[in-house]
């Protein structure tokens, strides 16, 4: 059978102001009708740069070299502006990573659906609406005629996915590029997305590539799998045989880098020492304007409420839940970032709100966050943001501030010569090392880790999460691990806490994880991430 | 610094407000004759050997003219920019920190000037507070506070939630520590930009207000006012208006290109 999508010798490169930088090498691939092709490999080796050139949609400043791009035989790189815009969305559809900014936010969801069956199939407005129904009710949403009247923010993440799912096949399409689908949603919702996508593809004989940096995932749905590494494929073969027997350096990093439960990186729990206890905390969010208290605005939303928990001194408490179920919220109380109600004992101190925490407060509960790109001030030198902390909360000689900087610098593994630099020169993972120094240089007695691993590469989160157990080990910190990773978080924590819709709703140790008097929530956790 | 000067946006608005600041600083000891020397022969000439741009209908030198009034029309422009953002973002930064009430009431009082269109609201400070120079320096100055504040608070605002600023908050650092060293530098740059967009209008702002009588009084050779006082002539002798028309157009042109190739280096995804 000829294949779909035929991609031969391809090779593409970005203009940049130091000079001409590759991003594919001579990539050949071919996708047979209904075959799924998992393409999988760190960030930055060229996957996206790959979808975009598939779809002819390629910033100003790309260079194609040599190759071709064939669908069904015929070669992309040789048809006009026009006929690209005629192919898009029939012949090719495309599912996004994030589907809230996927959709147009000020089109109705049904429209949406509607927009490519009156533009590519030349139906009227009435039998496009038809079709779009049918086509929302075959994604499962299970009331498609009141999601059609809806807007974007009116539903969840997980439905609007299902939105672009149907839109990328409402014209019955010949391939379909999946970006990392499920990466933007919580696990739960994840892996129903993935029974869709699974259900689709046995009714359809459309042929996929999907682009994932998971391979244990992509292993799970695809048929084939090829590995990218620095723009080049080096290894491609029938997905069982590549995950069981890689026979590059690079997929087995990527095996490598799936964090495994049944592989613990932390020690054994300490011993009971109570550091800090939640009594009946609460925080709400949202205040309404002085305008809006005039009129009476709405009650504000609650981020988290009556919130009881207790860690021991050295330990690791690790947090799970989806977003929006008031894990960062916990983390902002706790530092003064956001207002609370109730009561937090830290070290024998007594605390009802968030005014009287001083700077000893402060040193003692530090956070690290998300981010690295955002949570290191731009304009700082690295010296500046590690030394923040060392001139802070003790006097110091600039001397023993220097000392202090490089000793830190080496403990996360960076070379001393990074203190003169700014964070834009520093990967995501040397900034995330940066930001973990910032935290330990105050000798704290609790750091927060505000899913500390999930804005990184796969194979960078391991390094990150063995960093962060060292210096905890060492310094005997306890930590609060919030995340969204289970399997992480079996890996690393002592205790988990599961948090759903503001509640704490499961405390046990990190052993009892498949235990059968688990919560219900815990359990759907649990089956989610076992289906992956 | 190098990276600048490879830009074509750059190089010309360098070029531009280099030939301006040289008129601006050396402007007397350069300028051929004394701006107010009447030259009864020689009124209304196109430019010659001997009045290189031509003279005006007293037969004064249009070039002196012009390099000795730079001075007084670009540093008002400059001026009243910097008067207008010092104030602007003083409010702003206030606003955008502060928040709640503090910041609705200012925000609506600002609102409620924005709405008035700066030429308007210039002419109408000056009317108040009289002609003169100063005082439309100043009326330019008020005129812009209104539109720097709003930019500088949307600026603090947005940075305001940054992961960065939580994280000095979360260290226990003081206000003046989170306002000075983490907002201020991040915030500054789109002010910056804004700002020297801007004094290209505070020049033509000033010039019309000369042109209008509001401003500079005769026998001065501000811009503005050389154009005002020769349009009667100009069917006579177009170099009269359009001498100074140039030169207004050019210290225009000159800062609304740097700011641009400003806005772009200082974007770091651009310089990327």
């Amino acid at each position: 059978m000829s294949p779909v999508l035929s991609v031969t010798g391809y090779t593409l490169s970005y203009r940049t102001r130091s000079g001409l930088r590759r991003a594919l090498s001579d990539i050949t691939l071919d996708i047979a009708p209904g075959e799924t092709l998992g393409l999988v490999g760190a960030s930055g080796s060229g996957k996206s740069s790959l979808a975009w050139s598939i779809l002819r949609m390629l910033p100003g400043n790309a260079q194609e070299g040599r190759g071709q791009i064939a669908l069904a035989g015929q070669d992309l790189r040789m048809l006009t502006r026009r006929q690209l815009a005629a192919l898009r969305g029939r012949r090719i559809g495309m599912v996004f990573q994030d589907p809230s900014t996927a959709l147009n936010p000020s089109m109705r969801l049904g429209d949406q659906v509607a927009e490519v069956l009156i533009r590519h199939q030349r139906l009227n407005n009435r039998d496009a609406a038809i079709q779009a129904e049918a086509w929302l009710a075959r994604t499962g949403l299970p009331h498609p005629r009141a999601i059609m009247d809806r807007y974007p923010h009116q539903v969840s993440g997980g439905e609007k996915q299902r939105v672009v799912i149907a839109t990328a096949f409402a014209c019955r399409p010949e391939l379909i590029i999946f970006d990392e689908p499920t990466t933007a949603l919580d696990v739960i919702t994840g892996a129903r997305i993935l029974d869709l996508f699974a259900e689709l593809r046995a009714e359809t004989p459309v042929a996929s590539l999907y682009i994932s940096h998971d391979l244990a995932l992509v292993g799970r749905i695809a048929d084939r799998v090829a590995v990218l590494e620095a723009g080049r494929i080096v290894e491609q073969g029938p997905a069982r045989d590549v995950l069981r027997a890689p026979r590059t350096a690079t997929t087995r990093r990527l095996l490598d880098a799936i964090p495994d439960p049944a592989h613990r990186l932390s020690g054994p729990p300490p011993p009971a020492a109570p550091l800090l206890a939640l009594n009946d905390v609460t925080v709400t969010y949202g205040r309404a304007s002085a305008f809006g208290q005039l009129l009476g605005a709405p009650a504000p939303v609650q981020g988290a409420r009556h919130l009881t928990l207790a860690l021991n001194q050295g330990e690791i408490l690790g947090i799970v839940g989806e977003s929006g179920s008031g894990k960062s919220t916990l983390a902002r109380a706790l530092t003064g970032i956001a207002p609370f109600t109730g009561q937090v004992v830290f070290a024998n101190r007594r605390m009802t709100g968030t005014d009287r925490m001083d700077r000893a407060w402060h040193r003692d509960i530090q956070i690290i966050f998300q981010n690295p790109d955002a949570s290191l001030n731009p304009r700082h030198r690295i010296r500046t943001i590690l030394g923040r902390p060392l001139r802070l909360y003790a006097p110091a000689s600039p001397a023993e501030i220097e000392a202090g900087i490089i000793a830190m610098l080496e403990e996360v593994g960076l070379p001393a010569a990074y203190a003169s630099r700014h964070p834009h020169e520093l990967s995501g993972g040397e900034k995330q090392r940066v930001a973990i120094a910032r935290a330990f240089a105050a000798a704290p007695k609790l750091v927060i880790c505000d899913e500390i691993t999930s804005a990184l590469d796969v194979v960078v989160q391991a390094d990150i999460a063995r960093l962060l157990i060292a210096l905890q080990a060492r310094h005997g910190t306890a930590c609060l691990f919030i995340t969204h990773d289970l399997n992480l978080v079996r890996q690393l924590a002592h205790r988990v806490a599961v948090m759903y819709r503001g509640d704490v709703v499961d405390v046990f140790d990190a052993t009892d994880f498949a235990t059968a008097d688990r919560h219900l929530y815990t359990q759907a956790l649990l089956s989610a991430v076992s289906r992956l | 610094m190098r990276d600048l000067f490879r830009q074509p946006t750059f190089i010309v608005g360098f070029v531009l407000l280099s030939l301006v600041a040289i008129a601006v600083i050396f402007g007397p000891w350069l300028a051929p004759y004394d701006p107010q020397a009447f030259h009864p022969r020689a009124r209304l000439q196109p430019p010659s050997a001997a009045f290189l741009l031509g003279t005006d209908q007293f037969g004064r030198d249009l070039l002196s003219r012009l390099l000795i009034g730079a001075r007084a029309t670009v540093l008002f422009g400059v001026g009243a920019t910097a008067l207008g953002v010092a104030a602007g973002g003083l409010i702003g930064l206030v606003a955008g920190v502060s928040a709640g009430a503090v910041d609705a009431v200012i925000m609506r009082i600002l609102d409620g000037l924005v709405a008035v269109p700066d030429l308007l609201f210039a002419l109408l400070i000056v009317t108040i507070l009289g002609n003169g120079m100063q005082n439309a320096l100043l009326a330019v100055a008020i005129a812009f506070t209104p539109g720097l504040a709003r930019i500088a608070r949307s600026t603090v605002l947005s940075l305001r939630g940054r992961d960065y600023v939580l994280a000095a908050r979360a260290r226990g650092e003081g206000p003046a520590w989170v306002i000075l060293c983490e907002v201020l530098p991040n915030a500054i740059g789109p002010v910056i930009i804004e700002a020297t967009i801007r004094v290209a209008f505070a020049v033509m702002i000033g010039a019309t207000l000369g042109f209008l009588g509001l401003g500079a009084q005769p026998p001065s050779t501000e811009w503005g006012l050389m154009i005002a006082s020769a349009r009667q002539f100009m069917a006579r002798n177009i170099w009269t208006v359009l001498v100074p028309s140039v030169a207004i157009a050019m210290v225009a042109l000159g800062f609304n290109l740097l700011g641009d190739a400003l806005r772009d280096h200082l974007d770091p995804r651009a310089r990327r």
